[in-house]
C-alpha cells in the first residue's frame, strides 16, 4: 500500500527503523506463535504464581499458566483485533471519505454530519458499556472499535481527495473522459492511501490500548489469551507476583510504541519532512 | 469568526445529542439482563417482579418507554434510579465534582508539562534533553493508563510511601480548612499524574513537531534576522501557530481522557462518576447508566465545539464555508 | 423465658426449634455477653472499614443488596440476632413465646429503646416495618415470611404477635438485622419508603448512628451513646470507605489507611500475616450467605448431559485440589459431600460414590458414554442418545465475572480429557436470567450457600418443585421423586438423628445422579489491624470491637 521509496526513507530514520522493527517483531511473533511458545498458553501445568525461572522465563500466573507463552499467543489476539478493526476502519473510512470528498454537495454534508456523530461517541466508554452489558467477546469489541474508529480516517481521506481533485492529473483524466469511479479508484485512492495508512497506525495503537484497558476492568474475554486479560488478573496479585503486571504491560507498550513510531515516520516522510 | 458559523455549529449539537440518546437507549434496552432480577437479588416471586417492572415503567412497549424517557430528558429529568430510589440526575451530580477535580487537574498538568516538554525538546533539537524528553513522552504515550497506574501505586505509594493509595480524603478528619485542602491535594497528586501521563506524551510530541515546523518558517527566520530575541521569537511568533495541532489533539482526545479517568478512578477508588457507572452497569440501573452515557457524550460534544472555536481563534486564516 | 409447647404434628420443624426447647432453663438468652475477651476493652477510637461499592442507600429494610446491608446494619437492629451457631438471641425483642404448634409467635419488646432521634421504639414500629416495608420490598423476607404470614398484631406498646397460616418453624432465624431490620414508623409513615430521604440519613436503633454519607466515598457513623446494650459500642466512630478493587483495599490496609477488610484475596493473606501487623478471622459467612459450596451444575435439559456417565466422567476429570490451591488459595476446603460441613449433622463426607480426580477413568467413561476421541482432538459423539453423531463435546461454562477463574481452570482441566469448554462470564442479573428464567446454558458454577440448616439452602437445589424462574433454585433441573419424598420426610421429622439419616440418603442419591458437582467450600478471611479486637464476623461486626491506639 506504500510506495517502495517511502519504505526505504522510513527505514533510514532511526525512529522509523525502530518502529518498523517492533511492528515486524509483533507481526512475526503472532504469525509463528504456536512454534515460538514453549507451552500451551492455557495449560495449567506450571506452579501457581511461579517466579521467573529458566523453565518459565516470565513466571507463571495463579492458575499455573506460562506468562511467556501467554504473551506470545497474546500477540495473535492483538493482531487479530487490530487487523479486523483495521479492515473495518479502512473500508469505512476510505468509502465515506472518498464519497464525501468526490461527490461533495449534499451527500458530503450528510456524511460529514454522520462522522461528527461518530466522532463524539466516546469510543472507549462505548466499548466499556457494550462489553459490560453484552458480556465479553472479541467480536463485539472489534465491532464497536471498528464502527467508532473510522472517523479520523474518513476526514483525512476526504481532505486528501478534495485537494487531489483539483490537481492536474485528475483534471487530465477527467478531460480524457474517464468515469468518476475510475478516477477515484485509479488516480485518487493510490494517492490518498499512504496518508490513510499512516493514520491507521495511530488508530491501531489506540485500539491496542483500549483492548488492554478493558482487560484491566475485568471485561476481557477469558477464552482467548490476550494481553489485556492477562493484565486484569495481574492487578490482584501484583504485590505477591510483580511479573504478572510487568511483562504483559511491556508487551503492550512495545507494540503500541512500534505502531506509533512507524506511523509517525511514514507521516513525516510523506509530508516531506 | 462569522456569527453564522457559530450559530450553525451550536445548532448541530442538538441532533447529535438526540442521536446519542437514541443509541444509548437502544443499546441498554437491547442488552441481556433483567434489571428487576438485579433489584430482587436472590429471591422474589412473579408478583414482586411484576410490581417492580410496573414501578420502573418496564412493562410498556419499548417505543413508548423511549418516548416517555425522551420527554423527561428534555425537561432535564433522567428518571429515578432503580437501586437508589432517587433521581438519577441527583445521584450523578453528586459524583461530578470529584471527577471534574481530577480531570481538570490532570488536564492542566498535561498541558503545562506537555508543552514544557515540547518547548525544551524543540529548542534543544537533538540534544540530550530533547532525546530524554522525547523518549519519556513516547513511552508515556504508548503505555496503558492502568499499567502506569499499577506501577505508580507499587512504587510511589507502597515502596516510597509518598502518596496515599486510594480515596480523595483521609478517613481521619482532624483538621479543617487548610488541612482539608492539603489532604485532598495529597490524595489528588498521584491519580492526576497518572491520568495526565498519556496526554503529556501526546501533547509534548505535537508541541515539539509544531514548534520545529514553525521555527523553520520564513517569518521566523526574518524575525531572527531582524535581531528579535530568541525568547520573543519563540513565544510571540512561533508558539501561537504551533499550538494549533495541540489544541486539536486535546479536543480530539477528550474521549480518551474520559476513558482514562474511568480507569484511574477505579484504580484509586476516586469517588467520581466512574465507580457509579461500573456498579450501575452491573445492577442494570438503566437511568443512571443512560444518564452518565449522555453526560459523557455531551462533554465530548462540547469539547469538540470548543476545539473548533479555539482553532478559529488561533489561526484567523482558517475560513469556514 | 422461652416457652415451647409440645409439638404433636410438626409440619415444619427445624433443628433450631428443637434446640430452643432443650434450653428451657437458660434464662440468659436475651442478655448480652459482651466482654468475653481477656483484656478489658477500652473505649474510643475510629475504625476505618473498606467496602466494595457505594451502598447507594442506607435502608436495609427495602433491599437485599449486600452493599446497603454491609453499611447500614450497624445502624439498625432486628428483633433477634443470630449467634455463631445461628441460634437466635434477643435484640429488640427481649423474649418470645411460640404457640399453636409453631403458628403463633408472641414477642415481648425490650423497654426503653430509643431511635437515634430520641423517640421511643414501640410495637407499632415493628408492625409497620413488616406490613408496609419488609413484606413488600425486602425480596427474601417477602418470599419466605410473607408467603406464610396471616397477620401481625400489636396489642400493646411492648408486644407483637405474628400469626401464620400454618406452623412456620424457620421464623426466628429470619428476624435478624439482615432479614428483618426494624425501621422507624414515625420517619417512614405516609411516604414512599423507596424514596424517603431518611434512606440517605437513617434513623435507627443500632450501635452506631449516621454522621455523614459522602456518595461514592464514605459512610461515617458515630457511637450511639444511648444504645440499649449496656456499655456498647466501644468505638467512637466507624468510617466505611468505598474501595472497589481488592488490590487497592489491600494496599490501603498495608498503608494504614484502613483497619478492617471483609475479605482478603488469598495470595495476600500469608504475606500480610507475616508482617505481624494484622489479625485474621476466618468465617464461613460470605456476602451471599453462610456455608457456601462452589457448585457446578449440568443443565439436565441438554441431551449432552442426560447420561450420568458423562456427568461422572467430567466430574472425575476435575482436579479439585487445584481449585483449592490456585483459585481459593486454601481459603476453605475441597467439598467432601453435597451438603456443607457447616451443617455437621447433615454432612455425609464418607460417601463412596463421590467422584475422585482420575483422568484415566474419566477418559474410559467418556468412551463408554459414546464420546470418542482421536489423538488429542475434542471428543465427538457416536451413538449418544439425543445427540447427532459427530457432535463435538463442546459446551459453555457460565459464571459471574468474579468466579471466572473457576471457568478458566475447568477449561484447562477438561481439555485434557477432550472436552472443549467456552468460559462465559456474565453479570449477576444476566446470569440469573440465563440460567433460571431462560435455562439457556450448558454448565454453570454457582456459590450455593447452604445456611444453617439444609431446609434453607439445600432443599431448593434438589426438589423438582423449585425448578423455575426463581434465582438460585434448582439450576440443573434435577427431578427425582425419591429425593422429593425424602426432603418432605426430613421436614416432618423431629430429631436430628433421624434427619441426619434422611439427609444422608438424599446425598447418596445426589452423588449417584450427579446433577451437580461440588467443587470447594469457601470461607472468607476478614483481616484487621492487630490494634483492634473483639470483632464478630458479620452484621454487627463492630458492635463489640475496640481498638488501642
Amino acid at each position: 500500500m506504500l510506495p517502495r521509496g517511502v519504505i526505504r526513507r522510513v527505514v533510514r530514520r532511526p525512529a522509523g527503523a525502530i518502529g518498523l522493527g517492533l511492528t515486524a517483531l509483533f507481526a512475526l511473533t503472532a504469525a509463528f506463535a504456536p512454534r515460538l511458545a514453549p507451552f500451551d498458553p492455557f495449560s495449567v501445568d506450571g506452579p501457581s504464581l511461579g517466579r521467573p525461572s529458566g523453565r518459565y522465563p516470565m513466571g507463571t500466573d495463579a492458575l499455573g499458566r506460562d506468562i511467556l507463552s501467554g504473551i506470545i499467543h497474546g500477540a495473535r489476539t492483538a493482531i487479530l483485533v487490530t487487523g479486523l478493526v483495521a479492515v473495518m476502519v479502512l473500508v469505512l473510512g476510505v468509502l465515506v471519505g472518498t464519497t464525501a470528498g468526490w461527490l461533495g454537495g449534499r451527500i458530503d454534508d450528510v456524511l460529514m454530519r454522520l462522522t461528527e456523530l461518530f466522532q463524539v461517541l466516546p469510543r472507549f466508554f462505548l466499548a466499556i458499556v457494550v462489553v459490560a452489558l453484552f458480556g465479553p467477546g472479541l467480536n463485539r469489541l472489534i465491532l464497536v472499535l471498528g464502527l467508532t474508529s473510522w472517523v479520523l480516517l474518513a476526514r483525512v481521506v476526504r481532505a486528501e481527495v478534495l485537494s487531489l481533485r483539483e490537481r492536474e492529473f485528475v483534471e487530465a483524466a477527467s478531460a480524457s473522459g474517464a468515469s468518476g469511479f475510475r478516477i477515484v479508484v485509479r488516480e485518487i485512492l493510490p494517492n490518498a492511501l499512504p496518508v490513510a495508512v499512516a493514520y491507521l497506525g495511530l488508530v491501531l495503537a489506540q485500539v491496542l490500548l483500549i483492548e488492554s484497558s478493558l482487560g484491566f476492568l475485568g471485561l476481557g474475554d477469558p477464552n482467548v489469551i490476550s494481553w489485556g486479560a492477562m493484565a486484569s488478573n495481574a492487578g490482584q496479585f501484583a504485590r505477591v507476583a510483580w511479573w504478572l503486571p510487568v511483562f504483559p504491560g511491556m508487551a503492550v507498550v512495545l507494540a503500541v510504541l512500534g505502531l506509533n513510531l512507524l506511523a509517525d515516520a511514514v507521516t513525516d516522510v510523506l509530508s516531506g519532512r | 469568526m462569522t456569527r453564522r458559523y457559530l450559530v450553525r455549529r451550536l445548532l448541530q449539537v442538538f441532533p447529535i445529542c438526540a442521536a446519542i440518546l437514541l443509541v444509548g437507549f437502544l443499546l441498554i434496552h437491547l442488552a441481556p439482563g433483567d434489571p428487576v432480577l438485579a433489584v430482587a437479588g436472590d429471591s422474589g416471586d412473579e408478583q414482586y417482579y411484576a410490581e417492580m417492572r410496573e414501578r420502573f415503567g418496564l412493562d410498556r412497549p419499548l417505543p413508548v418507554q423511549l418516548g416517555i424517557y425522551a420527554g423527561k430528558v428534555v425537561k432535564g429529568d433522567f428518571g429515578v434510579s432503580y437501586t437508589r430510589g432517587r433521581p438519577a440526575r441527583e445521584v450523578i451530580a453528586e459524583r461530578v465534582p470529584a471527577s471534574l477535580l481530577l480531570a481538570t487537574t490532570a488536564l492542566v498538568v498535561a498541558v503545562v508539562v506537555g508543552i514544557g516538554f515540547g518547548v525544551v525538546a524543540a529548542t534543544r533539537q537533538r540534544g540530550i534533553l530533547d532525546v530524554a524528553t522525547s523518549t519519556v513522552a513516547l513511552g508515556l504515550y504508548a503505555a496503558p493508563v492502568f499499567w502506569v497506574g499499577q506501577l505508580a501505586v507499587l512504587f510511589f505509594a507502597l515502596r516510597l510511601d509518598w502518596f496515599p493509595v486510594q480515596g480523595m480524603t483521609s478517613a481521619d478528619r482532624s483538621g479543617g480548612g487548610w488541612h482539608h485542602i492539603l489532604d485532598v491535594v495529597h490524595h489528588l497528586a498521584l491519580p492526576a499524574l497518572v491520568l495526565a501521563s498519556q496526554e503529556i506524551g501526546a501533547i509534548s510530541r505535537l508541541a515539539r513537531s509544531g514548534l520545529l515546523d514553525e521555527l523553520g518558517r520564513d517569518h521566523i527566520r526574518t524575525a531572527r534576522a531582524k535581531g528579535v530575541r530568541e525568547r520573543s521569537v519563540l513565544l510571540k511568533h512561533a508558539m501561537r501557530r504551533a499550538l494549533l495541532p495541540v489544541v486539536t489533539v486535546i479536543g480530539g482526545r477528550v474521549g480518551y481522557f474520559v476513558s482514562g479517568a474511568v480507569v484511574v478512578e477505579i484504580l484509586f477508588a476516586w469517588p467520581g462518576v466512574a465507580q457509579l457507572l461500573v456498579s450501575s452497569v452491573q445492577s442494570r440501573d438503566i437511568p443512571i447508566v443512560l444518564g452518565i452515557f449522555f453526560l459523557v457524550s455531551l462533554i465530548v460534544v462540547i469539547a469538540n465545539l470548543l476545539t473548533d472555536l479555539a482553532y478559529v481563534w488561533l489561526d484567523p486564516r482558517i475560513r469556514y464555508r | 423465658m422461652k416457652t415451647c409447647r409440645r409439638f404433636s404434628t410438626a409440619i415444619l420443624v427445624l433443628a433450631l426449634i428443637a434446640v430452643g426447647c432443650s434450653d428451657d432453663d437458660d434464662t440468659e438468652t436475651a442478655t448480652e455477653d459482651t466482654t468475653s475477651t481477656t483484656a478489658a476493652p477500652t473505649r474510643g477510637g475510629t475504625l476505618v472499614v473498606a467496602i466494595d461499592s457505594d451502598p447507594g442507600g442506607l435502608n436495609p429494610a427495602i433491599t437485599t443488596s449486600g452493599a446497603t446491608h454491609t453499611a447500614a446494619e450497624l445502624m439498625y437492629n432486628g428483633l433477634v440476632e443470630l449467634d455463631d451457631e445461628s441460634e437466635p438471641k434477643g435484640e429488640l425483642a427481649e423474649s418470645w413465646e411460640v404457640e399453636g404448634e409453631g403458628a403463633v409467635y408472641t414477642f415481648k419488646l425490650r423497654p426503653n429503646v430509643k431511635w437515634h432521634d430520641g423517640r421511643p421504639f414501640t410495637s407499632a414500629d415493628v408492625k409497620y416495618s413488616f406490613d408496609e416495608v419488609l413484606l413488600k420490598l425486602h425480596s427474601r423476607t417477602r418470599a419466605s415470611v410473607g408467603a406464610a404470614l396471616e397477620a401481625i398484631e400489636a396489642p400493646d406498646e411492648a408486644t407483637v404477635v405474628f400469626r401464620f397460616k400454618q406452623p412456620y418453624a424457620p421464623f426466628l432465624q429470619q428476624l435478624d438485622v439482615t432479614e428483618a431490620p426494624i425501621i422507624a414508623k414515625h420517619v417512614y409513615e405516609g411516604t414512599d419508603p423507596l424514596t424517603n430521604p431518611a434512606n440517605q440519613a437513617p434513623v435507627g436503633t443500632g450501635p452506631f448512628k449516621i454522621a455523614g454519607y459522602t456518595k461514592g466515598s464514605e459512610v461515617r457513623m458515630d457511637r450511639n451513646p444511648d444504645y440499649f446494650k449496656e456499655g456498647l459500642p466501644y468505638l467512637d466512630a466507624v468510617v466505611m470507605r468505598v474501595i472497589a478493587k481488592p488490590e487497592t483495599q489491600v494496599s490501603s490496609l498495608e498503608g494504614g489507611e484502613v483497619g478492617w477488610l471483609f475479605d482478603v484475596p488469598g495470595p495476600d493473606i500469608e504475606r500480610l500475616k507475616a508482617t505481624g501487623n494484622f489479625d485474621t478471622l476466618e468465617t464461613a459467612i460470605n456476602p451471599g450467605g453462610s456455608s457456601c459450596i462452589m457448585t457446578v451444575s449440568y443443565n439436565l435439559d441438554r441431551p449432552m448431559f442426560k447420561d450420568v456417565r458423562t456427568r461422572r466422567a467430567l466430574a472425575q476429570a476435575l482436579n479439585r485440589e487445584q481449585f483449592f490451591e490456585r483459585v481459593i488459595f486454601r481459603e476453605g476446603k475441597v467439598a467432601a459431600a453435597p451438603i456443607s460441613s457447616g451443617i455437621p449433622f447433615a454432612h455425609a463426607d464418607d460417601l463412596t460414590g463421590m467422584p475422585k480426580f482420575d483422568r484415566a477413568a474419566a477418559q474410559r467413561l467418556l468412551d463408554q458414554a459414546g464420546w470418542k476421541r482421536e489423538g488429542t482432538a475434542t471428543r465427538t459423539s457416536q451413538g449418544v442418545e439425543g445427540v447427532p453423531d459427530g457432535t463435538k463435546l463442546a459446551f459453555e461454562f457460565l459464571s459471574f465475572p468474579t468466579f471466572v477463574q473457576y471457568g478458566e481452570l475447568a477449561k484447562a482441566q477438561l481439555a485434557e480429557v477432550g472436552a472443549e469448554v467456552t468460559v462465559r462470564a456474565v453479570e449477576p442479573p444476566v446470569f440469573a436470567d440465563t440460567v433460571f428464567t431462560k435455562r439457556a446454558f450448558d454448565t454453570s458454577i454457582i456459590s450455593y450457600c447452604n445456611g444453617a440448616d439444609p431446609e434453607i439452602g439445600v432443599r431448593r437445589m434438589y426438589v423438582s418443585s423449585s425448578i423455575g424462574p426463581v434465582p438460585f433454585s434448582n439450576a440443573s433441573a434435577y427431578r427425582n421423586p425419591e429425593v422429593d419424598a425424602l426432603f418432605d420426610e426430613a421436614q416432618a421429622t423431629l430429631t436430628k438423628d433421624e434427619r441426619s439419616t434422611i439427609y444422608r440418603r438424599i446425598q447418596e442419591a445426589a452423588v449417584r445422579d450427579l446433577p451437580y458437582f461440588w467443587i470447594v467450600e469457601t470461607t472468607s478471611t476478614r483481616m484487621f489491624s492487630d490494634k483492634c479486637k473483639g470483632f464478630g464476623p458479620s452484621g454487627h461486626f463492630a458492635e463489640t470491637a475496640y481498638c488501642t491506639t
